[in-house]
């Protein structure tokens, strides 16, 4: 089947905007309250693989957009699931009910970027150290500013402050 | 026994005492020679630069010809080899390493990351100056070093160890207090 084809059958899904990228890659954008059930009719079309839950921050729209980058072993092909939420209220449900790895997947974008997901009971501190600061992926977050306060400054060795 | 802290350079500080047995200053210089001479080394791959040191130590280059060789443990280990980034989860490894050591002990930093940061220098995860949190004997610059400029630091520092500049250990002692410090700075709970 060709991009094309598979594509008029993921529009047929009520809401969907469909796009075709490139070879082998479609990009499908839905209202977030529908995000479970395309991702459920997606993952019925052959879409099993999740790889992974990716997000961005958009910042002048005042949105974060998930993107739920999705595999077909059988048609060789990706779909990008992409839902946006508001920033303010950065929430949303889980999908560890149609893939389990999505657990960890989601405890990443909590961490990074702040997004709670609604039912998922795994969203404890990850893989940052010791934060206490702005999900550090945000892009309000001043990464040079934090590093100057915590790390910077002259070692002993070259007449720093001791 | 000869009295190590006597041999602490003098930018250090601290005034390089006059041993008047001559005795005692051959057997330190015996010691040193020895200690020179027959270096283990524990080696803590943080960042890129790991991937040098196989070739280091089986036959291309073949570190053991300096006398040197790996060990598993860090009680049992002169040298200390940081390779490259250092975030704070590791650190806390670094710190708990190093202060395992059996005195003298002599750490190596790898690569530009350990100096200033490297390309990672506004890196909220990564530190910037590693010499900020534990003392450096040695650093080698380069992102990442080829395995000859490890051969030339080691050499360099068997050069230092002999004629007593190798003094990282003693400044951790004497600065413990502000090293402490800046360790606990940056750290919220030490496990
Ligand atoms: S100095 Fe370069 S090679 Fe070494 S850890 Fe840093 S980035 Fe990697």
């Amino acid at each position: 089947m060709s991009e094309q084809e598979i594509a008029e059958r993921i529009a047929k899904f009520p809401g969907a905007d469909v796009e075709v990228l490139r070879k082998g890659q479609i990009a499908v954008k839905v209202p977030a309250e529908k995000g479970h059930d395309a991702a459920a009719y997606l993952k019925k079309m052959g879409f099993a693989h999740l790889v992974a839950v990716e997000y961005v921050d958009w910042i002048k729209e005042n949105e974060f957009e998930l993107v739920y980058n999705l595999f077909s072993y059988k048609m060789k092909m990706r779909a990008f699931l992409k839902v946006r939420i508001p920033r303010d209220k950065p929430e949303y449900i889980t999908f560890m009910d149609l893939w389990p790895i999505a657990m960890t997947h989601e405890r990443e974008a909590h961490e990074m970027m702040g997004i709670v997901f609604r039912k998922n009971p795994n969203l404890t501190p990850f893989i940052l150290e010791d934060w206490k600061n702005l999900p550090p992926m945000r892009k309000d977050f001043d990464s040079r500013k934090y590093v100057k306060d915590k790390y910077d400054s002259i070692p002993f060795a070259e007449g720093g402050e001791q | 026994m000869v009295d190590d802290e006597k041999i602490v350079s003098e930018d250090m500080g601290v005034q390089v005492e006059k041993n008047e047995n001559m005795e005692m200053r051959s057997f330190g210089t015996v010691k040193r020679w020895a200690t020179k001479r027959s270096l283990w080394m524990v080696h803590y791959c943080t960042g890129c630069g790991g991937i040098e040191l196989a070739p280091l130590m089986t036959s291309r280059y073949d570190m053991e010809r300096f006398g040197m060789h790996p060990m598993v443990t860090p009680r049992q280990s002169d040298v200390l080899l940081i390779t490259g980034y250092v975030n704070i989860k590791t650190l806390k490894r670094i710190i708990r390493t190093y202060e395992q050591m059996p005195d003298p002990k002599y750490v190596i930093a790898f690569g530009s990351c350990p100096i200033n940061g490297g390309p990672y220098w506004d890196s909220y995860a990564t530190i910037n100056h590693l010499d900020k949190y534990i003392p450096i004997d040695l650093y080698i610059a380069g992102c990442m070093p080829r395995p000859q400029s490890i051969v030339r630091a080691f050499e360099d520092l068997m050069d230092m160890i002999q004629d007593g500049t190798a003094d990282g250990y003693m400044r951790y002692k004497k600065y413990y207090e502000p090293y402490k410090a800046n360790q606990e700075k940056i750290f919220r709970k030490w496990w």
